[in-house]
């Protein structure tokens, strides 16, 4: 039994400041729109007082731009430099149960299949989690549905330490052997008390009772239902009605992978770097020869749905959604992903809790 | 990170080029690698393709053309893209002489079922310039080692005009060998031609292929394959015996960029190769 750890909320900042000598420590920071994950410059910035990052985590291992190769237009092939990417050992501080789940869905798609990508594997590798349970005395997020997806509001797995709050006070627990270590040398920490372990273990156990918005989802069923509705242009042109091919959906969400590789080149010097994209624009499959399979809204609504609960389902296993409720919460015109879903199954074999 | 980075392409040499029509916008490309490493792994079999790669322009997903038989050198027939903007790499090397480097990254996706081929009577089917990984496999099957491993093979190639013909030479000599049938036609003739005339789907019929022990490998522009494949139905070719390449747009060429699927297929990795007993399983999202 690994030993449960304890600091206090007013010395945060000294533990902040123990991580920050080790490496980097990343961590939700209050910007003007909301939270999101930033490298702290100050030990200071660590509050924990947040519900959720706009952005998610994956900003971390998947950069919004990724810098591939330097070149310039007037040199020869061969002076093109491969960039360096510089990455220290990481600490990624506060990421809710739902998140740390999408790493592990994510890893199935860039690094345990196929080709491993490089840059996914060696900023993974160089990070260590610190998952941070949500506060259940609060209500539920009416756009967040973990629950359905059986990912529970303080899941430790896939974490490496696991932390929860309780008052002014900070729980931690080592999760893997990177953890243990870890916090083995962590200064200012002490010995929980018998009675805080107990209510740490209960307080997990009970995480997975806590009620989100829930609807009974089978991956298999679920993944043939939308092959089932696929060709429903109907279904498809109802729910992706209001829909302005914006793509924030997919920017704020933690298990959308697509990206674009552009060359952007200045003054004849040029770096081809790669950037998020969105299966949710019009020019994402638009070939040189004019070509292009989804010119229409539905269409691309339709297909970034049945990648998340049906093609995914099928290529990989799981759902490729963790009911983090970005995609919903930061939609201009309310589209909701978690009804596409109950319309889709409609009546037939879900449940309303 | 530059070590093994599937995201870093191999410097190629432009050692040839090969105008192909008489319209002029479609060259075959001849590479050498700049790095004899590069060469020894670029191992690769017919209906695989690679990304061709130009810095401050882009990478362009390109099938194939050459043989592994073909030693020392890796060959793509390219088309001058772009019917809404100019494609700017296909442009690009259209404009380069020879000489000239680019990038080049694979061999990507997967090949023509080659062990699946093996014994069969092969009947190769192709339409215009998406000929060219058809080209790469009659020229396998066709090499001294590999000519017992296969059956009967018939080739039906079709274009447009006599002058839209790609690899004339080599069709030529295709038709003055014993050992693979050569039927080229074309949909308008000219004043020189003497060949056949007819759209490809009618002359498949003519032929008529037995589907024996055989596998039909078609490749085309969609109306062609659109035509065709009925025929090959009404001759009697199962599904799974009927085989294409798909093509989508394209970026990482190795299944991480979530651009080129087709249901839960990536185009790229899981194809571009595909039997119509799979495409039926897929929607219709292509």
């Amino acid at each position: 039994m690994l030993v449960l750890k304890k600091t206090t909320i007013d010395k945060l900042p000294e533990l902040a400041a123990c991580l920050m000598e080790k490496g980097t420590l990343v961590a939700p920071v209050k910007e003007a729109g909301g939270f999101n994950f930033r490298a702290i410059t100050d030990a200071a910035q660590v509050d924990l007082i947040f519900h959720n990052t706009i952005l998610s985590p994956k900003t971390v291992f998947f950069p919004q731009t990724e810098d591939f190769v330097r070149y310039s237009v007037y040199q020869p092939i061969l002076e093109a430099k491969p960039v360096e990417p510089e990455i220290r050992p990481t600490f990624l501080f506060g990421v809710r149960p739902c998140d740390v789940k999408s790493f592990e869905i994510m890893d199935i798609h860039f690094t345990r299949t196929g080709v491993p990508d490089p840059y996914w594997r060696k900023r993974r590798d160089a990070t260590i989690i610190f998952g941070f349970a949500f506060d259940t005395s609060e209500e539920a997020d009416p756009a967040e549905f973990y629950h359905t997806l059986g990912i529970g509001a303080a899941d430790p797995d896939g974490s490496d330490v696991f932390m929860l709050r309780r008052d002014d006070v900070l729980f931690l627990k080592a999760v893997s052997p990177r953890g243990e270590n870890l916090l083995g040398g962590l200064a200012g920490l002490t010995d929980a008390a018998p009675d805080e372990r107990k209510y740490f273990d209960d307080y997990i156990a009970q995480g997975h009772d806590y009620k989100t918005r829930y609807t009974c989802v089978d991956a298999e069923a679920i993944a043939k239902e939308f092959e089932a509705i696929f060709h429903n242009t109907d279904f498809w042109t109802k729910v992706s009605n209001a829909c302005l091919s914006c793509g924030i959906c997919t920017f704020v969400c933690p298990t959308c992978y697509c990206f674009d590789i552009c060359d952007e080149t200045q003054f004849g010097q040029g770096v081809r770097r790669r950037v998020w994209d969105a299966c949710m624009f019009t020019d994402f499959t638009l070939e040189a020869s004019g070509h292009n399979p989804r010119t229409q809204v539905y269409q691309r609504l339709r297909q970034k749905i049945c990648h998340k609960y049906s093609f995914h389902i099928r290529k990989y296993g799981p759902i490729s959604c963790v009911g983090c409720g970005r995609c919903t919460r930061y939609c201009p015109v309310n589209i909701d992903i978690f009804s596409i879903v109950e319309q889709a199954v409609q009546a037939k074999w879900y449940k309303r809790m | 990170m530059s070590e093994n980075n599937p995201y870093i392409p191999m410097p190629v040499e432009i050692s040839k080029i090969i105008d192909e029509v008489d319209t002029h916008d479609i060259k075959t490309f001849r590479f050498t690698f700049v790095n004899k490493d590069d060469e020894q792994k670029f191992v690769y079999l017919p209906g695989q393709f690679a990304e061709l790669s130009i810095y401050g322009k882009g990478e362009s997903p390109i099938g194939i053309a050459s043989a592994p038989t073909d030693a020392g050198y890796v060959e793509f027939t390219v088309q001058r893209a772009g019917a809404i903007l100019p494609g700017l790499v296909t442009s690009a090397l259209h404009d380069m002489d020879e000489g000239g480097r680019i990038g080049l990254r694979g061999p990507l996706g997967h090949s023509w079922p080659i062990e699946f081929l093996e014994k069969k009577n092969i009947v190769v089917v192709g339409g215009g310039f998406a000929f060219t990984t058809l080209r790469s496999l009659v020229k396998y099957m066709l090499h001294k080692d590999n000519r017992s491993r296969f059956g009967d093979i018939t080739v039906i190639y079709g274009a447009r005009t006599p002058g839209l013909l790609c690899y004339k030479d080599e069709l030529a000599a295709w038709e003055k060998r014993s050992d693979i049938k050569t039927i080229i036609t074309v949909d308008k003739g000219n004043e020189t031609w003497t060949g056949r005339e007819g759209f490809v789907p009618a002359v498949c019929k003519d032929v008529a292929p037995s589907p024996e022990n055989a596998v039909a490998v078609i490749c085309g522009p969609p109306v062609m394959i659109k035509f065709t494949l009925p025929v090959f139905f009404e001759l009697g070719f199962s599904k799974e015996n009927i085989l294409t390449s798909l093509e989508m747009r394209m970026k990482c060429g190795i299944g991480k960029c979530g651009r080129c699927n087709v249901g839960y297929k990536y185009v790229c990795s899981d194809g571009p190769v595909f039997s119509l007993a799979e495409l039926e399983d897929l929607p219709r999202d292509f």
